[in-house]
């Protein structure tokens, strides 16, 4: 029953006065309206200018946003009911808002917009983050050409970012993803993405969004089932990537969003990735990445610290996840100096490895076994920063390279963690 | 059938375009004549339109269809005599048919024996009839109208060795309206029409009777003062007579025309005819709506002129670049189909020979504020030959039969004055009068009936439009009013079913009466009033209070 009512009778009255479109844009928000106004325009602009002759629609899927947010999503419509609305514009182009529910939840979010994707027959989709800064109407047209043109299912975004900026990704994300399915994504959590409609309704169809386990994370769910899928993947450089505000720093729940749904998906995916050995670079339009090398403060000591306490305190939560030689590495680097502190490469691909063997064994509950990483990744953060602190956009490259490289060499070891379960 | 005594008849009017040379010959000779239209006012009363616009019949060299006049009191031998006109006008009225004229007051082909004397020397008392320089540096800020065959709007005349002034072809030297001579003479032209019963005048190229330095040459305040000056001499001497402006301009500039109600009585509305088909490929009615906000009130005893085609390219003229390169790509992929800035083709072809199309876009034609000019043979769907230059692909023989020349003329067919359609789809077997006259559902039995329905009521002639705008933009709606009177139009410009809801509160317990099957729909109430459409449909409801 729930899911009969999933939509609004309000959105789907909107949905039906929008009708088929060739181009959907997905704005995932809540409470966003200090930078909304803005995305919303360049967007805007970007469409005008980009697919001016496109039958388009805007999509904001809003988690019960109080600062009047998607009143600003809506007001940039162009029709014939508003005065000044744009009468450069071939047609109308409709910006629509549902709510949701209270609360942002990135997975409802999704799921409203590949409903109205699907509905709407939308060949062509693009969700964007409510949250950068640095957002231009070009990102559209890279993102979308590549589904409109040339028949890509999805299409991930690679950055111009700091070098100690996404460090989830540079050190984990992407390195696993990579070493299990054998393609080279660069962000495989991605908050801007393009897709094709048929992707997107296969996904709707094929998710379990039912499921409150993985908790969100869909963002990733969406791009491993596009690998699995065996759909046609490209990555397209956009630019620079900030954010405008900041978002909370708080470790566990990006854990969560993103380390959480990786390990849930090797079990159904396990047939395919434990086939895979070593991996390839995809198709990517512009460069993969681009590194930006400005100085920026960083609390090392206190990432140390986290570090060691929480080796300390988690002692007994990692002898049910880690076999007895990690843990005895780890407590050994905990108790180094911080001149000496070391979190090796193939140390870290070994201990993520373990723990997603353990979240599969459930040896404990899932949620502590993603909850105890958080200290072991701020160790592992600690390393990276101390060996790049002083390189080259290509020193930091090569140590993301060689750090990938380790976690495709130790994958035998994965295999034989994931055996020894059974 | 008398006429209407009713001076505001062209509001009620429904006006079908004809060349007088492509709709039939009587005589044999393979070219349309006077005689041969006088035996065809029956189809044209049948079809129920009230008023024919013929194309000029003067005589011409005939190098732009007959705009290059030689003789404004005369007719072209061609066509027949000066009294087989008169017998064609009687009739026209007999059967309450109004007839339109052209009149072309800019130019004149340089034919014409005042050309030819003013050209003869300096000195010549004509002279001053036409505008002439030492210099084609004069009026440099004026546009070139015909980009694909003039490079400049001054020609050098070998004889008299100077610059003639011409913003068409450079064959038609335009009339100076500075001399009031010649102002004087194009009044006594108008007379000699008036005086034998002529309903009104297609006044041609309106907006370039006078040049002045540093202007583009266009609508300028001494062409408004000619023109209100032959309206003040047509009402003191020939009242209920009319005025159509062809002046290809945005809706504003074509403000100006309808003065106080002092100078034309009606106007092409030019702009929005692109926007209809834009609306149509888009299947959305922002350009629609969009173009009518912008475009002015007029006086009330004014009219605008609407129409799909015309003889003429369909003029891309009042659209933005986007806008004309977007119908371009959507209805002329083929190069050969452009034309300066348009496109040469008709209806059907320019509509896929969509029938639902067709039939909706003559729909809006009919029931949008302003008086509908139908393009002889697109009520029966002809099609056009791009093979032919200029525009004489849209100018064919008017296919009666499926038999031989498809019924235009008895002559050999290699005598006829241009070749007949005979492609597999729009060739004279397949669309002629004959075989949808033998077919109740044909296009020409609809478009009949549509014009009976159109002219049931005043409303459409003379009412007032109200947008409704449901947020479903693929929907256009608007209520037409007059007095008590409110007719509710409702067009899925869409190739697909859709939903709509109307905010119809302003006519909550209103009883809409489907117009063409006179049945009646749910009340409106206080909720929107939905309404479901087909591909192309649309509705008209007469919204009765009982």
């Amino acid at each position: 029953m729930a899911e009969e009512t999933f939509l609004t009778d309000d959105f789907l009255r909107q949905l039906i006065n929008v009708g088929e479109v060739d181009i959907l844009v997905g704005l995932p928000t809540h409470n966003n309206a200090k930078t909304i106004g803005s995305i919303v325009k360049t967007i805007q602009e970007g469409i005008l200018r980009w697919f001016p002759r496109e039958r388009a629609v805007i999509i904001n899927a809003d988690g019960g946003s109080r600062d009047g947010t998607p009143e600003l999503v809506t007001g940039i419509s162009i029709d014939d009911v508003r005065p000044g609305s744009n009468l450069n514009a071939l047609r109308t182009l409709h910006a629509i808002s549902t709510r949701y529910g209270n609360s942002p939840e990135s997975k409802t979010a999704i799921r409203t917009i590949l409903s109205a994707a699907e509905l709407l027959q939308a060949k062509a989709c693009v969700v964007m983050s409510p949250e950068s800064s640095t957002i231009e109407g070009e990102w559209l047209a890279k993102l979308l050409r590549p589904v409109r043109n040339e028949g890509y299912d999805l299409v991930s975004p690679a950055y111009r970012r700091h070098k100690f900026e996404g460090l989830l990704i540079t050190n984990l994300l992407y390195p696993m993803t990579r070493a299990l399915y054998g393609v080279r994504i660069r962000e495989p959590y991605a908050q801007e993405f393009g897709f094709s409609g048929r992707f997107g309704g296969e996904f709707l169809t094929q998710n379990k969004w039912a499921d409150a386990t993985d908790g969100d994370g869909t963002e990733l769910r969406f791009t491993l089932a596009a690998i699995t899928g065996q759909h046609r993947t490209c990555q397209v450089f956009l630019g620079q990537k900030e954010y405008i505000e900041r978002r909370g720093s708080d470790l566990v729940p990006a854990l969560r969003q993103t380390v959480g749904p990786l390990f849930s998906a090797m079990e159904p995916d396990f047939p395919m990735w434990s086939a895979v050995a070593g991996s390839q670079p995809g198709p990517t339009l512009g460069p993969d990445h681009e590194v930006l090398l400005d100085p920026m403060r960083i609390n090392r000591k206190r990432l140390r610290e986290m570090f060691s306490t929480g080796v300390s305190e988690l002692a007994s939560v990692f002898q049910s996840i880690l076999s007895p030689s990690t843990l005895e590495e780890l407590r050994a680097i905990a108790g180094m100096d911080e001149a000496d502190f070391h979190y090796s490469a193939e140390l870290w691909a070994k201990t993520i490895y373990e723990f997603a063997a353990s979240y599969q064994k459930a040896v404990i509950s899932r949620d502590h076994i993603i909850q105890s990483l958080a200290p072991l990744f701020r160790g592992r953060a600690l390393t990276f920063i101390t060996e790049n602190r002083n390189g080259s956009a290509e020193d930091v490259e090569k140590n993301i390279e060689i750090l990938c490289l380790e976690f495709e060499r130790l994958k035998p070891y994965l295999l034989q963690m994931w055996k020894s379960r059974e | 059938m008398p006429l209407t005594q009713d001076v505001l008849w062209y509001k009620d009017a429904v006006i079908y375009q004809v060349h007088v040379r492509t709709f039939y010959d009587s005589n044999d000779d393979g070219i349309g004549d006077f005689q041969g239209l006088e035996q065809k006012l029956g189809y044209l009363q049948d079809l129920g339109v009230n008023a024919i616009w013929l194309m000029p019949f003067f005589p011409s060299p005939l190098r732009d269809d007959g705009y290059d006049i030689a003789d404004y009191t005369a007719v072209h031998s061609s066509y027949g005599t000066l009294e087989d006109f008169r017998k064609l006008l009687d009739s026209a009225h007999d059967r309450g048919i109004r007839v339109i004229i052209e009149m072309v007051l800019n130019h004149t082909s340089d034919q014409h024996p005042w050309f030819q004397e003013s050209r003869s020397s300096r000195d010549n008392p004509r002279r001053d009839w036409y505008v002439w320089s030492d210099t084609d540096e004069r009026y440099k800020g004026t546009r070139i109208i015909f980009l694909d065959t003039e490079k400049s709007n001054w020609a050098w005349d070998p004889i008299s060795k100077a610059y003639y002034w011409h913003r068409f072809f450079s064959h038609q030297p335009d009339l100076n309206y500075d001399n009031p001579a010649v102002r004087e003479q194009m009044w006594k032209v108008m007379s000699f029409w008036l005086e034998m019963g002529v309903d009104a005048f297609r006044l041609d190229a309106v907006p370039y009777l006078v040049e002045r330095e540093g202007t583009n040459c266009e609508n300028l305040p001494e062409t408004h003062a000619i023109l209100k000056d032959f309206r003040h001499r047509l009402d003191e001497n020939f009242p209920g007579r009319m005025l159509l402006a062809e002046a290809n301009q945005w809706p504003a500039d074509l403000r100006p025309y309808f003065g106080n109600g002092d100078e034309f009585h009606m106007a092409f509305h030019f702009p929005l005819m692109p926007r209809m088909f834009m609306g149509l490929k888009l299947e959305d009615r922002k350009p629609i709506t969009e173009i009518l906000q912008q475009t002015p009130e007029i006086p009330p005893t004014c009219q605008w002129s609407l129409f799909l085609r015309n003889h003429d390219e369909l003029t891309l003229e009042m659209v933005t670049d986007m806008e004309r390169d977007y119908m371009y790509d959507s209805y002329a992929e083929n190069k050969t189909m452009r034309l300066n800035l348009g496109i040469r083709r008709r209806l059907a072809p320019l509509l896929d020979n969509d029938r639902r199309r067709i039939e909706l876009m003559n729909g809006m034609l009919m029931s949008l504020p302003g008086t509908p000019i139908i393009y002889y043979g697109d009520e029966i769907g002809m099609g056009d030959n791009i093979n032919l230059g200029d525009r004489n692909g849209v100018r064919t023989p008017m296919q009666w039969t499926g038999g031989w020349n498809a019924g235009f003329s008895n002559t050999e067919p290699d005598r006829l004055y241009a070749p007949l359609i005979q492609n597999p789809v729009y060739g004279y077997p397949a669309v002629n009068v004959q075989a949808q006259l033998g077919s109740g559902h044909s296009l020409l039995h609809w478009m009949q009936s549509i014009i009976a329905v159109r002219r049931s009521t005043a409303v459409f002639g003379r009412g007032s439009i109200e947008f409704l705008r449901p947020a479903n933009h693929r929907i256009l709606a608007y209520v037409r009013r007059l007095g008590n009177e409110s007719v509710l139009v409702v067009n899925n410009l869409s190739g697909t079913a859709q939903a709509v809801e109307l905010d119809m509160k302003r006519y909550k317990g209103s009883i809409p009466i489907e117009m063409f099957g006179k049945n009646i729909f749910p009340r409106v109430g206080d909720l929107p009033y939905l309404l479901t459409l087909g591909p192309y449909q649309f509705y008209w409801f007469r919204l009765r209070r009982i």
